[in-house]
């Protein structure tokens, strides 16, 4: 189970000048998954993936990628990086560009001249390829950031707020190859502040505050030990026939009565299934019965608190 | 390796390509081609004639053997206007008319007082000329000379025949071997030895400053971080900065020697008749010696420069930051300039030997002294040896505050906290 791990931080804790910018923090990313690095800013999310990425050294605990002790550097060529304050060379031709950034990755130059141009093609910068990344509008250098971030085909994907600034088009043409990649096995590791998108991209989360973990898991048991606890119910014969159940303490802490339907909310523990079990036990015909999922969104700011889940404008990458 | 390879190619490849380097690797011969054609030019143009009078008031026409020296094939051609002191002023008054219309470029007011005591006067246009100037005092003095000796019973052919000019033939000897080349043109080659260096350390090394600077301004240093470690990266782009200033001078040097060769074909095409003789001295005499101190002291000077302007680069977070920053390296470079001239007059000097010694302006010192003068072996040596254990000191510190500070944003580091990047494992 541990050779699978493409991500294994144990402990982890780095300082700057003042304060902790992640502390004891142990993370696992098995093969395969689409891991979310969940946190506001200022969580200690980018800190994070800059020591997976040997960028910064952690001052305490271990870092394995592949099962290996190698770093991030050491393994450029397995690994697709897209920071979060990224830039391009303004005057480089975008081919030039995406075929040395591939270089530095030690992909031979015959073969990252082919895949550049592929990926160029498929992105619809056909056109561009000879252009000068200035001249290029904002939306088309997100995609040669891209590019040069999947150009070698690695085999794990680490993206550092990888949609922020995108327009929706763009976001999601990226959403597409992120999960086609994800999809041929390519693990992925993404950072995000919206919960929107982790929670349509990531199988597995793992939300961070103040550089500590609030919790981790996969994201149906976050959702299920989190949420699921609002059931909406509705039997043949209205709200009367609801009622022996409603009024079962054990299960239903709390019930919105209407004339067709009723609003449940369990009891701290309780199984919904429990509650099913005990509509179909009394023979009641169940016209609906939906478990109201909790969103990612509504376990974060439960977690985390709504101050620290708003994002606020004015803090500073360098705090990340 | 292979990957420092790789960013010493794109570096190389993105400047040579830059409108910068095309515009000035065509502007250098150009400049050279100026400075052999110019001149000459300027010769040339000085040879069309100026008219003057000569307005003689003297009673021993003295007048008319200044307009009999001045005769022949000088640039001043001289007629004489014969008056007396009382109309000296009207005659002067008419005359300026003259000069005003371009008839004439000046005239020369001579008395009895110029044999007396020497005072003459000259009014013209072309008094800002110092060589205009220059040879009619040196008429006038030699026929003053003539005057006085003849007064005292010398005859004219003997103050002809006693007048020699003298001509001092100057040749350097190196290494207890006299050379071809004369002082003068040791004291040109020094002279170029110190700008060629003084300019290629400086621009190439402000160029790593830019190039640094403008990774990090784009954030494209993020990316490039994640596959290369630092040291690669700076390595490759002082490297690469380096070959591109080498590339370049190259062709300078090849182009100039070039020009050199074929200035006679040069000017024929400004259509400068020479007719073989050549003006503007001889080709300094570069051996491979020179040529070899030279690029050892180019190249780590260019090393020690760059260096520390990478490492200024990655502590600014823009353009302008980085130029305020890099003043006190500037600085550095500046000092052996100012003395440039003392180095030059005295090149076994106290100073020419301190400042060929000090690691940081050694680089131009040295070699500008190896060109002005024999410099002792040892000396070089140990020049070398101290610019080289400096060097190694600088980049280490260099490419420590580098890491740390490419990844920095915000404010500048003060010396503490540059302390404690250096310290930093």
């Amino acid at each position: 189970m541990q050779d699978d791990l493409v991500i294994d931080l144990q402990h982890v804790t780095k300082r700057f000048a003042g304060h902790t910018a992640v502390r004891d923090l142990s993370l696992m990313v098995p093969r395969g998954s689409v891991y979310g690095l969940l946190g506001p800013n200022g969580a200690g999310k980018t800190t994070t993936i800059r020591m997976v990425m040997n960028i910064i050294a952690p001052d305490e605990g271990t870092i394995r990628l592949f099962a290996r002790d190698a770093t991030g550097r050491d393994l450029s060529h397995r690994i697709g990086y897209l920071p979060e304050e990224r830039g391009l060379y303004k005057k480089m031709r975008v081919l030039d560009l995406l075929v040395f950034l591939a270089e530095t990755k030690g992909v031979e130059r015959k073969t990252a001249k082919r895949q550049a141009q592929d990926w160029i093609d498929q992105l619809g910068l056909t056109d561009w390829a000879l252009k000068k990344v200035n001249d290029l509008s904002k939306g088309m250098q997100q995609k040669v950031q891209f590019i040069a971030t999947v150009l070698h085909e690695p085999e794990l994907l680490i993206l550092d707020e990888p949609f922020s600034g995108f327009d929706p088009v763009n976001t999601q043409i990226m959403k597409d190859v992120v999960v086609r990649l994800a999809r041929l096995g390519t693990t992925v590791l993404f950072s995000t502040h919206i919960m929107e998108q982790a929670e349509k991209l990531c199988d597995s989360v793992c939300i961070i505050a103040k550089g500590e973990k609030v919790l981790d898991g996969r994201l149906s048991e976050v959702k299920r030990q989190y949420g699921g606890r609002n059931v909406v119910v509705s039997v043949d014969g209205g709200i009367e026939a609801l009622h022996a159940i409603l009024e079962d303490r054990a299960l239903v802490a709390k019930a919105d009565r209407y004339p067709q339907y009723a609003e449940v909310e369990l009891t701290a523990g309780a199984d919904p299934q429990a509650l099913l079990e005990s509509m179909i036990r009394q023979r009641l015909q169940v016209r609906r019965f939906e478990v109201g999922e909790a969103s990612l969104n509504k376990i974060f700011v439960d977690l985390v608190g709504k101050e620290a889940a708003t994002p606020r404008a004015e803090e500073e990458h360098r705090h990340a | 390796m292979h990957k420092i390879w790789v960013v010493v190619r794109r570096e190389f490849l993105e400047k040579v390509r830059t409108k910068w380097f095309v515009i000035s690797t065509v502007l250098g011969p150009l400049l050279m081609a100026s400075f052999i054609v110019v001149p000459i030019l300027m010769a040339e143009r000085g040879a069309s004639e100026r008219k003057i009078l000569v307005v003689d008031a003297s009673t021993d026409g003295f007048g008319a053997g200044v307009v009999q020296a001045l005769r022949g094939p000088g640039p001043i051609q001289a007629e004489l206007v014969a008056t007396s002191v009382g109309r000296i002023e009207s005659v002067a008054d008419s005359l300026n008319a003259l000069v005003g219309g371009k008839a004439l470029d000046g005239y020369l007011l001579v008395t009895d007082a110029t044999v007396a005591d020497g005072t003459v006067e000259y009014r013209g246009k072309n008094v800002s000329s110092m060589t205009d100037m220059e040879i009619l005092r040196s008429v006038i003095s030699r026929e003053l000379l003539t005057a006085r000796l003849g007064r005292a019973g010398v005859a004219r052919s003997i103050v002809a025949e006693s007048q020699i000019p003298v001509r001092l033939r100057t040749v350097s000897i190196r290494g207890g071997k006299v050379t071809d080349s004369s002082g003068a043109s040791a004291f040109m080659l020094a002279y170029a030895v110190w700008l060629v260096l003084y300019m290629a350390i400086l621009l190439y090394g402000v160029q790593v400053l830019g190039a640094v600077v403008e990774e990090k301004t784009s954030r494209v240093i993020e990316i490039l971080v994640s596959s290369l470690r630092p040291v690669q990266l700076l390595a490759g782009k002082v490297l690469g900065v380096g070959a591109v200033g080498l590339f370049q001078i190259s062709i300078w040097a090849a182009s100039a020697w070039v020009l050199f060769r074929q200035r006679d074909l040069l000017l024929r095409i400004v259509g400068v008749q020479t007719g073989g003789v050549m003006g503007g001295g001889a080709f300094p005499e570069v051996s491979l010696g020179t040529i070899a101190i030279i690029l050892t002291y180019f190249l780590l000077g260019y090393f020690l420069y760059a260096s520390m302007f990478a490492a200024v680069a990655a502590m600014s977070n823009s353009e302008a930051e980085a130029r305020q920053a890099q003043i006190p390296v500037m600085m550095l470079l500046v000092i052996p300039t100012i003395l440039m001239i003392g180095i030059l007059q005295q090149p076994d000097g106290g100073m020419a030997v301190a400042l060929s010694m000090i690691p940081f302006t050694a680089p131009i010192a040295m070699p500008v002294r190896w060109a002005a003068a024999t410099v002792p072996p040892g000396e070089i040596a140990g020049s070398i040896a101290l610019l080289l254990g400096t060097l190694m000191l600088i980049v280490w510190v260099a490419a420590r505050i580098y890491r740390v500070g490419i990844l920095m944003y915000g404010k500048r580091p003060s010396p503490r906290e540059l302390l404690r990047w250096i310290r930093a494992s």
